[in-house]
């Protein structure tokens, strides 16, 4: 900590490179598999950089308790839990405030991609458990969700893809990490968009940012949810590619004989 | 055959087509509402599901597990969002939790919540599960599919469209693997002969091991 008070942190160099080698505008490496959970009528992992998510979905089914549902459309339960051992030092595992908050928001955002009208008077309950995180999970939760609905065949508008924007040192940046986002003057705004329509369904800001600032932001922003939007459609797809290609062996194996 | 995969929200078409299921319109373009096929040939814009959960619809006959006693009705399990109840007076059987029954949908209101009727009453066999979306391919053109898995495994099957499907004698464990080949594949085309093949050479693998012994 000593030497960080001594040397100024460079978070964007005059080469345009971050901390962590990325460019102004790069996302972290992701990966999501598709029907990992046999158990659950649909379910996903994800790896966003240093963040793993598994999410699982189950329902529409009955609503309980009774006073919770609505007989205009179906209740999504989203439940965001990070397990004790996902952040440095050991997390309550008890719901905090912050949970509570993230599952609202994020339930929130999956509402407006989900058909729910068609299902009166049932939930759709939608579990997220963080494995281990390194900031930006609310969106990697909400990107892993979204996955997880569509695996479960519950019909949607579109998916609901996002990532966080912000600044670091002055800089305009797309999907911060922990040691950016802990940069002196960061800003970080978790945003998730439909990616058709380009509706917003979650935006959340902490700090302060000048209009400008914003309209860059959210430009460079949408343009990067987009790039996890097509890492979305090629892991739901991935899903039966698979499946394909193993009868293509299977028949070629039969042909061998 | 030239079909796709889409995803929620993909783009089905921009042309003007009728629509067909799993589709919904905006701004003049067909997106697809669910994972599935899209056959762009085809005059209907319609997207085939490869996953779901049931939804009741007035005329099928579903597969239902009783699962408890009231005064007068049987509450049945119909893999759905709610349980349905079957009146005792319909019935000439004694029920206990665990039987299997079939019955016809007379009703569905705007809660997805189902009136039965026509029911039958099943004695042992097996149920096996599979995902209602993959109960046409199971069945297949004019129930070509399902004459296929009949004549290979010489099992009674009936399918209910709520994604059970109840059997008894003849290989069960043989309609099993063929069945779990079904759901495994159901987004392949040409699924009809290749299962024909595949049961041929089961059976014909059985019958020279029987042959042995």
């Amino acid at each position: 900590m000593a030497k960080k008070k001594e040397e100024k942190i460079v978070y964007v160099d005059s080469k345009g490179k971050r901390l962590d080698g990325r460019k102004q505008e790069e996302l972290r490496p992701i990966k999501i598999t598709a029907g990992v959970i046999p158990r659950a009528d649909g379910s996903a992992y994800l790896e966003w950089g240093q963040n793993k998510v598994y999410a699982g979905v189950y329902g529409p089914r009955e609503c309980l308790p009774k006073h919770s549902a609505s007989p205009y459309k179906a209740v999504i339960k989203l439940n965001y839990r990070m397990a004790s051992f996902s952040v440095p030092d050991r997390k309550n595992p008890r719901p905090g405030r912050r949970e509570i908050e993230i599952s609202k928001v994020c339930g929130e955002a999956l509402e407006k991609a989900v058909f729910v009208e068609r299902f009166p008077n049932t939930q759709i309950d939608v579990t997220v458990e963080i494995i281990d995180s390194d900031a930006g999970s609310r969106i990697a939760a909400l990107t892993a969700a979204s996955v997880a609905l569509a695996d479960a065949g519950i019909p949607m508008r579109d998916m609901v893809c996002g990532t966080g924007v912000g600044r670091a040192g002055g800089k305009i940046i797309v999907d911060l990490n922990k040691d950016e986002e802990d940069a002196p003057d960061a800003v970080d705004i978790p945003l998730a968009i439909l990616p058709n329509s380009e509706e917003i369904v979650l935006l959340q800001l902490d700090g302060v940012i000048s209009k400008k600032e914003w309209q860059e932001a959210y430009k460079v922003g949408v343009k990067a949810s987009k790039e996890v939007y097509e890492i979305q459609k090629q892991a739901i797809k991935g899903k039966y590619a698979g499946a394909e290609n193993e009868t293509k062996k299977a028949k070629k194996g039969v042909e061998a004989q | 055959m030239a079909k796709r995969i889409v995803i929620p929200g993909e783009l089905v078409t921009e042309e003007r087509k009728k629509l067909g299921s799993h589709v919904f319109v905006r701004e003049g373009k067909i997106y697809s509402d669910a994972i599935g096929l899209v056959n762009d040939e085809s005059d209907f814009a319609s997207v085939v599901p490869l996953e779901g959960k049931y939804i009741p619809q007035v005329g099928d006959v579903l597969i239902g597990v009783i699962s408890a006693e009231k005064f007068s009705v049987y509450l049945v399990d119909i893999n759905s969002f709610y349980p349905s109840v079957i009146s005792k007076r319909d019935l000439r059987e004694i029920l206990k939790p665990g039987s299997v029954v079939s019955a016809k949908i007379m009703k569905v209101n705007e809660l997805n919540e189902v009136d039965l009727a026509n029911p039958r009453v099943f004695f042992g066999g097996e149920i096996i599960q599979i995902s209602p979306v993959k109960v046409p391919r199971i069945i297949g053109r004019e129930g070509s599919m399902l004459n296929i898995l009949k004549e290979g495994t010489k099992c009674s099957i009936i399918v209910g469209r709520n994604g059970r499907i109840w059997t008894k004698g003849g290989d069960i464990e043989l309609l099993k693997k063929a069945i779990k080949k079904i759901e495994d594949e159901a987004h392949l085309s040409n699924l009809t002969n290749k299962m024909q093949d595949f049961l041929k050479v089961k059976t014909a693998k059985k019958n020279e091991q029987e042959g042995e012994n």
